[in-house]
């Protein structure tokens, strides 16, 4: 049967399969007169040139989406970008009784300290940075590439969405925008190969994150009295926490070592992070601590310009005075010399 | 890797030193969760200024052994030789003593 729309005159863009249609076919439509379909009209001629071929809730990605390491490479991703404070432990071989103390151990710490921040009136009120922290084992190697693509990929939203523009462009339309796309895992590759993020030597072995929602050296120094006791950071006390030196958190914390931590996106070493842990009364203090010190400058940098002024003023002040002084002392030796004289005249 | 006859470990690491870090902490990954009841284990570690700082790692086996490690030249898989050699003549031993 002869097709009996003219899809020729309304084709824009060359078909993606090209059918081979014969002479007859292609001009015999012309011998009817079909109506015309509402929607062939009405369709912009932008929108039959690219279609999406799948849902907009899972664009497509470089590994199959189902897959546990995609779900894995997004969470990791996500967490990368909202945890500001990490730290890198190494976990070798910890049983879950121990796990399941020392987890026990951090959230009561923890939670100390926010409750003592919320009495002090110190931290910011109601946020609650103890309920936000977490110890997960992450699988090394899909941590190591979520950090790649995070660190070296950078999804520039600006200019590319805006009221006006409804007609979507290839890329938008395929959803390339998102960190399992293969132009991320592009993008990471090429840079992974000239840049470095610094946590590359940390990345291998068996790995446990403790993230922070926020950067708080309380919370912080909290974290590592427990999980990796030093001089700067004590233990609990066993009168005070006896579960703390209960035999499976002991020997659990003992596999557990401290590589180091990625603080907004910088690498610290342990004692990096032992001095971020060390910055009394938190982020807070740091930050009255500055402006106490820009104002002190600023009163130094004052002082030291008005100093030349006013010492010249002084100077000048001085010498005027001195000058004052020796007139009048001219002025009274003269007068005293006059009086002298004429008494001495009026007595000759 | 054989680990029932080591009686201690002693090791000195930065992290940040690709080659020398990553085979220290491989190696006390392989270590049974029960080991650090029956073995001594003493880390020492550097920080990121201290990369270059050679690394050690030195093993004392049941019979008085002391092995120490080179870690320029050997890798994770070289010292499991190692460690193994050792371990199986002294596993030999000990059923031949009953």
């Amino acid at each position: 049967m002869p097709p009996r729309l003219r899809l020729n005159a309304l084709r824009t863009t060359q078909p993606r399969t090209t059918h081979y249609v014969c002479n007859q076919c292609r001009h015999a439509s012309l011998a009817t007169t079909p109506s015309a379909p509402i929607e062939q009209h009405s369709l912009p001629a932008a929108a039959t040139a690219v279609i999406a071929r799948h849902p907009p809730t899972q664009p497509p990605s470089y590994k199959p989406p189902e897959f546990r390491k995609s779900q894995l490479h997004r969470q990791y991703q996500s967490t990368l970008r909202s945890s500001p404070l990490i730290l890198l432990f190494q976990h070798n071989n910890l049983k879950a009784t121990e796990w399941s103390g020392i987890r026990r151990e951090l959230t009561t710490a923890l939670h100390k300290v926010d409750d003592d921040l919320a009495k002090s009136g110190a931290g910011d009120a109601g946020v609650k940075v103890g309920n936000g922290v977490k110890l997960q084992i992450v699988q090394t190697g899909i941590f190591a590439s979520a950090l790649k693509v995070v660190e070296f990929w950078d999804p520039s939203f600006a200019g590319t969405t805006s009221a006006q523009d409804t007609t979507p462009t290839p890329a938008q339309a395929l959803g390339a925008k998102h960190g399992l796309s293969n132009d991320a895992y592009l993008a990471a590759k090429k840079h992974a190969k000239t840049q470095k993020h610094g946590l590359e030597p940390l990345l291998s072995g068996p790995l446990a994150l403790l993230t922070f929602p926020d950067v708080s050296p309380q919370h912080l120094k909290a974290a590592l009295s427990i999980l990796s006791p030093g001089l700067d950071f004590p233990a609990p006390k066993r009168r005070v926490n006896p579960g703390y030196h209960a035999k499976p958190v002991q020997d659990g914390l003992q596999k557990l070592m401290l590589l180091g931590a990625r603080v907004d996106g910088k690498v610290f070493d342990t004692q990096g992070a032992r001095w971020v842990g060390s910055i009394d009364g938190g982020l807070g203090g740091l930050r009255a601590q500055l402006v106490a010190m820009l104002s002190g400058i600023g009163a130094g940098v004052t002082s030291t310009l008005e100093a030349a002024g006013r010492s010249l003023y002084f100077a000048v002040e001085g010498r005027r005075g001195m000058l004052e002084e020796e007139e009048k002392a001219a002025s009274g030796l003269k007068e005293g010399e006059q009086k002298e004289e004429s008494p001495s005249a009026s007595s000759n | 890797m054989i680990t029932k006859y080591i009686t201690a470990v002693s090791t000195a690491f930065s992290p940040f030193n690709a080659r020398t870090g990553k085979t220290v902490r491989n190696f006390l990954a392989l270590l049974p969760p029960n080991a650090r009841s029956k073995m001594a284990i003493d880390v020492k570690m550097f920080g990121q200024a201290e990369a270059e700082k050679p690394a050690s790692l030195s093993l004392k086996f049941k019979d008085g052994k002391e092995m120490p490690l080179d870690l320029e030249k050997m890798k994770l898989k070289d010292i499991q030789t190692e460690v193994d050699r050792h371990s199986r003549t002294l596993r030999r031993a000990e059923e031949l003593a009953g």
